[in-house]
């Protein structure tokens, strides 16, 4: 096992998790002195009545002063501020995000300007910059996929300068993550079955990327065991709680996973086409994990052929030669995205070209994947890919996910090689 | 509590591995200007650049370090290493000397420092991302191969940096590097 000369791992965040996990949050609350906390939701949750529960679970002891439930799909600086001055206005003393990674961005933004007493975002941008404690922040995902929950992230868009900025601190890591399967319940399959891929690509990144160290290791391999037992249980049948609840955990172990290893190329190229198409970012990730997982081959092999064990199971893990797992892993991803293709109705793609707007029109034409693959080489999750991309090699990868082909790996460029074994 | 009675404290010793980080970092200094009037690549790049883009590459807690940006003209230019009165557009920052040493002996390239957390960076990421591909390639002009194989993630192929673009681009940046 590869232990690197140095690495760094924090997760703090206190979860419950549990089929009526909400009924923990006045004993949550409690524990950090808060009477007064704001919900911050948008509208779909709203709509589909997941903040009524939230409210619920709150009792009559402890009031909400507030909630805002117009975030945006894309967290922005503007909703941020409006929030804060709301908040503010309503005496608020800490913050209960209900949604997905949006509306947890959006409040971890929040945060810093009502903690910081600020009205400036720009001021906290980049490590370092935030030097204290927060408001409480619990977080109650309703998405199984961001792990926003676990991350001690927030990317906020700046609309007005067209940039998407980024707040790493350890301080924005939410006090509390609240795991109850009744907020995922509703969720449509299709969405369903994007978010769950998005985790496992969190997890599979997490374990086969530059920044992957012993901890972040275990969380990985657990969230994709979890992922993969239970994504087309949740699919196929919505109302299977302890699908949920396992879909729940497996996002958020992913997320703790990823927040302390980081991820790759299937996230920058995510990045760009979501930037550039509009495409749900869940979406990207099932259909580029396995070029990330091929391309990186020669130099990880050895920790793809890994994922054997918690895609498949012992017995296939067990049964197949050291030399034939990576591969198999690979085909196990591609496998699971074409059973959610035919549980979603064909509403879940497996290639670009597949990605459909609800009126079926296609989202990333062919002429766009010059300009994604430009802008994915400055994305910041390239620096730990494994092996190098420049522009072509984006480029083949991009056409090879358009067309549903997988890659030619004699066309690598390949650095040295550094996978332990050697791929049939 | 009043932080500023409790000023940070400086490392003292190491001498000898802050003077070596030093050379190294004016050599590369140095280079990175001299490489972005010679190789198309870099020129282009650095095109891509703010107009106002500074870089300021150093070690806490107390340096060395070295500025690189473009000035007035639009010109890549090594810029010494203090700071004062410069206006900083990307910061890297390496943690420690011992980090520096194990990144200006090649033990770990720029990406894998940044994995162990021995980097941190403020300020653009596509910036950051353009200052790592141009670090990349003034060091294959600067290293024989072996080494820079160790610093890079893939040594650039025959189809991209052919032998005769390397070795007198090679030859060039290492005069204007070390005349003035």
């Amino acid at each position: 096992m590869q232990i690197p000369g140095y690495y760094e791992f924090c997760n703090k965040v206190r979860t419950v998790s549990g089929h009526k996990a909400l009924d923990k949050l006045p004993e949550m609350l409690a524990s950090v002195n808060s009477v007064r906390p704001m919900i911050i939701t948008d509208k779909g949750v709203m709509g589909a009545g997941l903040v009524k529960p939230v409210q619920q679970a709150l009792g009559t002891k402890i009031k909400a002063g507030g909630v805002y439930d117009d975030v945006p799909a894309d967290s922005d600086v503007k909703t941020v501020k409006d929030i804060a001055a709301k908040y503010r206005a309503a005496k608020c003393d800490s913050i209960i995000a209900v949604g997905g990674g949006s509306v947890l961005d959006t409040a971890k933004g929040v945060n810093i300007l009502v903690s910081e007493d600020s009205d400036n975002l720009m001021d906290f941008v980049g490590f370092g910059a935030l030097k204290r404690r927060l408001k409480p922040l619990v977080a109650v995902p309703t998405t199984s996929g961001t792990g926003s929950e676990m991350t001690l992230v927030a990317v906020i868009a700046d609309h007005e300068k067209d940039v998407k900025m980024l707040f790493p601190s350890l301080f924005l890591l939410p006090d509390f993550a609240v795991l109850d399967s009744r907020m995922t319940k509703t969720l449509p399959a299709a969405l369903t079955a994007f978010t769950g891929m998005d985790a496992l690509t969190h997890a599979c990144e997490g374990y086969t990327c530059l920044s992957k160290n012993p901890l972040s290791d275990v969380t990985a391999i657990t969230a994709i065991r979890l992922i993969s037992e239970n994504i087309l249980k949740a699919v196929k049948k919505p109302g299977d709680m302890n699908a949920r609840l396992a879909l729940a955990n497996g996002s958020a172990l992913a997320g703790m996973s990823f927040s302390n290893s980081m991820v790759g190329m299937v996230h920058a190229i995510g990045h760009s086409i979501g930037a550039i198409c509009h495409v749900a970012h869940g979406i990207c990730m099932s259909i580029l994990l396995p070029y990330g997982l091929e391309y990186n081959l020669h130099k990880t092999g050895h920790l793809t052929g890994e994922l054997l064990f918690p895609l498949k199971g012992e017995e296939v893990y067990n049964s197949a030669k050291p030399a034939e797992r990576p591969l198999l892993a690979i085909a196990a991803v591609r496998e699971m995205n074409r059973e959610l293709r035919e549980a979603t109705g064909g509403k879940h793609a497996t290639c670009l070209r597949e990605v459909v707007d609800r009126d079926g029109n296609m989202m990333i034409p062919r002429e766009s994947l010059p300009d994604i693959a430009r802008l994915s080489l400055n994305d910041g999750a390239m620096v730990y890919n494994p092996e190098e991309l420049d522009y072509n090699d984006m480029l083949m990868v991009l056409e090879k996910a358009w067309d549903g082909e997988p890659l030619d790996r004699k066309k690598i460029r390949k650095g040295k090689k550094t996978s332990r074994i050697k791929i049939k | 509590m009043n932080i500023n009675k409790y000023p940070e404290i400086k490392s003292g010793g190491k001498l000898v591995k802050k003077i070596y980080v030093a050379i190294m970092l004016w050599i590369v200094g140095r280079a990175i200007q001299a490489a972005s009037k010679v190789d198309r690549e870099v020129k282009e790049e650095f095109a891509a650049l703010p107009d106002d883009f500074i870089m300021h590459l150093h070690v806490l807690p107390s340096g060395p370090g070295m500025i690189v940006g473009k000035d007035k003209n639009g010109k890549v230019k090594y810029m010494g290493w203090n700071p004062k009165g410069k206006k900083i557009t990307l910061e890297m920052k390496v943690k420690n000397i011992e980090g520096a040493i194990l990144m200006f002996t090649f033990q770990e390239s720029t990406c894998i420092a940044s994995a162990r957390s021995r980097l941190a960076v403020s300020g653009n990421v596509p910036d950051t991302m353009a200052f790592i591909r141009i670090l990349n390639i003034v060091e294959t002009y600067l290293l024989p191969k072996i080494i820079t194989g160790l610093a890079v993630k893939r040594y650039p192929k025959w189809s991209q940096m052919n032998p005769f673009r390397k070795y007198i681009g090679r030859v060039i940046i290492y005069v204007r590097t070390f005349t003035f």
